[in-house]
């Protein structure tokens, strides 16, 4: 080893001190502290090690698991919707026979709620979705469409469609630059041929836009994946007390480990949650990529 | 070659230590006597604005600068409480809350101010002796004080009142609130004149609470749900099933809206929704302490201000309150501690904020001399704050428990699944207990017996 190679060491050092201090030493401390009864008073490591004990309630514990579901429900029907909407924005908007103008405008203008903070967007929905007096009812009411007022979030399916509504209105603009930039990076040559040996709009999809398009669906769906099962701001806001809505059918994990950490103060507990969302996210990210590879093999 | 290696290593131990600034170990040695830095700025830490006229005044007599930092209420605990630990930015000054207060005075954030130099004990007689006591940790030491006192009442639009009853004086309308059976039948005889007793259900959880004081947590760590909070919950069922609110939430754009004046009717009023177009209804009356008047009311009903009354409902109960005290591991001890005075011990500045705001002070001296002569124009000249000091001698701090606004909001919860008919009754107390004990694991309820 030269003495340049120790140099380059020196320039490197800052990010992984810093990484060091402020990333991995977190992840370990709050291992440490999933194996204590941790209350958030003084410091972790006087607290009481308790084992295993946590973990062992967290495989036991039906609120979580009711917290699994409920995130599993809301990312799902987000993901349908976001990937359906933004797939056919982005064939219309790559169409070669519709040749459609305006492109750059359009994409900034379904990128535009993705701007905006998240509890801004919860509180305008707050208005539009409020019982008695939200601006929807109002308009369904007025249109004769329903005769008497629903109560949006104060149903479990209905809270629950909310707010996979709302994350699919935030998101389909990311998605859609996502895969338009992966339509516009598939060769044009591809889509001439399909147009020389007639194929029609739809066969075009199917057999060269889609297979083709299936690294850049892999990654949109990952990162969702990831993101999805961290959902928090929504419910958060949009629950009364941010506890979760009507018969805890807003309560995703993140919500269920914020409240045991910060409501109530099982910091222990809050730990081994993190710990198991991890897990889980780890475990589903790897059966998603495995099954959306298969078939190529 | 010599001058890039120095150079190099100057350079990444710069961008090491800037990184790592803000980690230093706090200092925090004591001194008997304090001494008031007045070239420093006194960081204070609230969750409303309320202090932010106080702290004009206090830079004006003091000459001492202040930042006032305010969290909203929802994240004040989760965002304090990691600062108080580490003592790294944290304020010299800060507030609680009543939710957080019992939970920090036992811990160490604040300075005990039972001890030399303070000695806060001897003021013990110049306050409400509930709010003194509150401010006090497990061992008898004063820990935080507070300048107000937040019994609450009934406060009611005196126009509907004579509309209804031909009558809008407080004692008349406190009898007809008397007791939850009269509350109901008022409730009736509103509805039928085409007004809503109250803007939401949840309102009455302060009489239920009222109505049997007794902490959720007893000192052997079993959950306590009374008969009063199970009967209220039939209440709070005939308040919906009836339709006697106007079903606009504590908080909620409709329930300030309905402070202001009529707000759209409950669409399910009515079986024909054409005849629901247009039609408003008004809310007679809320369930409100003393700040509820000043901070929540008062600014949304000011085209009707001195038409509205205050009275007492089925039973007396308090709701909130801030307390005030001294970080503990401030390096500007003196100036907190003269703001601290200032704020509760002050009669010149007290004498300043009564007329100010009107808030109901804790202060005696103050109170003593203003509560004959008393009147709030808001209210039609009525004296609100003998009303008010009436209401707060029936206080008794023992029935706050570190636990409370957990436990409330999981009742409050429960409740309203029960009064939307989507649990029964032995359901939603089930659900209430096995909540509880997911919350807070140390607490023992009656499953746990079984």
């Amino acid at each position: 080893m030269n003495s340049k190679n120790k140099y380059g060491y020196l320039f490197i050092s800052p990010f992984f001190i810093v990484f060091s201090i402020f990333g991995v030493y977190p992840i370990l401390l709050s291992l440490y502290m999933s194996f204590t009864d941790y209350k958030g008073i003084g410091s972790p490591y006087s607290a009481n090690w308790v084992g295993l004990q946590q973990y062992a309630r967290l495989i036991k514990d039906a609120y979580f698991l009711q917290a699994f579901i409920n995130t599993w429900k809301i990312w799902g029907v987000n993901i349908i919707l976001q990937l359906a909407l933004a797939l056919i924005l982005a064939v219309i908007f790559s169409d070669m026979r519709l040749k459609l103008k305006g492109v750059s405008l359009f994409r900034a203008i379904f990128y535009l709620p993705n701007l905006m903070t998240v509890s801004s967007v919860a509180l305008l929905f707050l208005y539009i979705l409020d019982w008695h007096h939200g601006a929807l009812n109002g308009l369904l009411l007025r249109a004769g469409l329903i005769s008497k007022p629903v109560n949006w979030l104060g149903q479990p399916h209905t809270a629950q469609l909310a707010v996979s509504l709302i994350q699919t209105w935030l998101w389909f603009g990311h998605t859609f630059i996502i895969i338009f930039a992966g339509i516009e990076g598939i060769s044009k040559d591809y889509f001439e041929a399909a147009m020389i040996d007639g194929a029609n709009r739809v066969q075009t999809f199917f057999k060269v836009t889609l297979p083709l398009l299936k690294p850049i669906m892999i990654y949109v769906v990952i990162t969702s994946l990831i993101g999805g099962l961290q959902l928090f701001e929504i419910p958060f806001l949009i629950s009364q007390n941010g506890l979760g809505g009507p018969e805890g059918s807003l309560v995703t994990m993140v919500l269920y480990l914020f409240n045991q950490a910060f409501k109530y103060r099982n910091f222990g507990y809050a730990a081994a949650v993190a710990y198991g969302l991890f897990l889980i996210i780890l475990v589903f990210s790897v059966i998603v990529f495995k099954g959306m590879f298969k078939e190529e093999v | 070659m010599k001058m890039k290696k120095y150079l190099s290593i100057l350079l990444s131990t710069v961008v090491v230590a800037t990184s790592l600034v803000g980690c230093g170990p706090k200092t925090g040695e004591k001194s008997k006597t304090l001494e008031v830095k007045k070239d420093k700025v006194l960081r204070v830490w609230s969750f409303t604005d309320e202090l932010k006229k106080p702290l004009e005044y206090f830079e004006k007599k003091y000459g001492i600068k202040t930042e006032l930092t305010i969290i909203p209420t929802e994240n004040y605990a989760s965002k304090i409480q990691p600062v108080l630990e580490s003592g790294v930015g944290a304020p010299d000054v800060f507030t609680a809350e009543i939710a957080w207060l019992k939970q920090w005075t036992d811990l160490p954030y604040w300075e005990n101010l039972s001890e030399d130099p303070y000695n806060a004990d001897e003021w013990e007689k110049d306050y409400v002796p509930y709010v003194f006591n509150l401010g006090k940790d497990s061992k008898g030491n004063v820990k935080a004080l507070s300048w107000q006192a937040t019994p609450g009442g009934f406060i009611y639009k005196r126009w509907i009142a004579r509309k209804v009853w031909g009558n809008d004086d407080p004692a008349f309308v406190a009898e007809k609130l008397s007791t939850m059976e009269n509350f109901l039948k008022a409730a009736e005889e509103l509805k039928k004149a085409g007004y809503k007793i109250l803007p939401d259900e949840g309102a009455l959880r302060w009489f239920a609470k009222g109505s049997d004081p007794k902490p959720w947590v007893n000192e052997k760590n079993e959950l306590q749900l009374t008969q009063a909070q199970i009967d209220f919950m039939d209440y709070q069922k005939k308040l919906r099933d009836n339709e006697y609110t106007a079903m606009a939430p504590e908080w909620s754009p409709a329930w300030f809206a309905s402070m202001q004046g009529p707000v759209p009717v409950n669409a399910g009023w009515e079986k024909d929704i054409n005849k629901v177009k247009g039609n408003k209804t008004e809310v007679f009356g809320y369930v409100m302490p003393t700040w509820g008047l000043h901070y929540v009311i008062k600014p949304n009903a000011k085209n009707t201000a001195g038409d509205w009354g205050l009275t007492n409902g089925p039973s007396p109960y308090f709701w909130g309150g801030t307390w005030i005290g001294i970080y503990s591991g401030s390096d500007n001890k003196g100036a907190a501690w003269e703001f601290v005075k200032m704020m509760t011990h002050d009669e010149e500045f007290l004498n300043w904020w009564y007329k100010e705001t009107g808030d109901l002070l804790s202060y005696k001296p103050v109170t003593d001399k203003v509560k004959d002569s008393a009147s709030d124009s808001f209210l039609k000249g009525q004296n609100h704050y003998q009303f008010f000091l009436k209401e707060a001698d029936k206080i008794n701090p023992n029935i706050v428990t570190k636990y409370d606004q957990g436990i409330d909001n999981i009742w409050g919860n429960v409740v309203s699944e029960y009064v939307n008919g989507k649990k029964t009754k032995e359901e939603a107390i089930n659900e209430f207990y096995k909540q509880v004990k997911n919350a807070y694991p140390e607490i023992i309820t009656p499953l746990d017996k079984k």
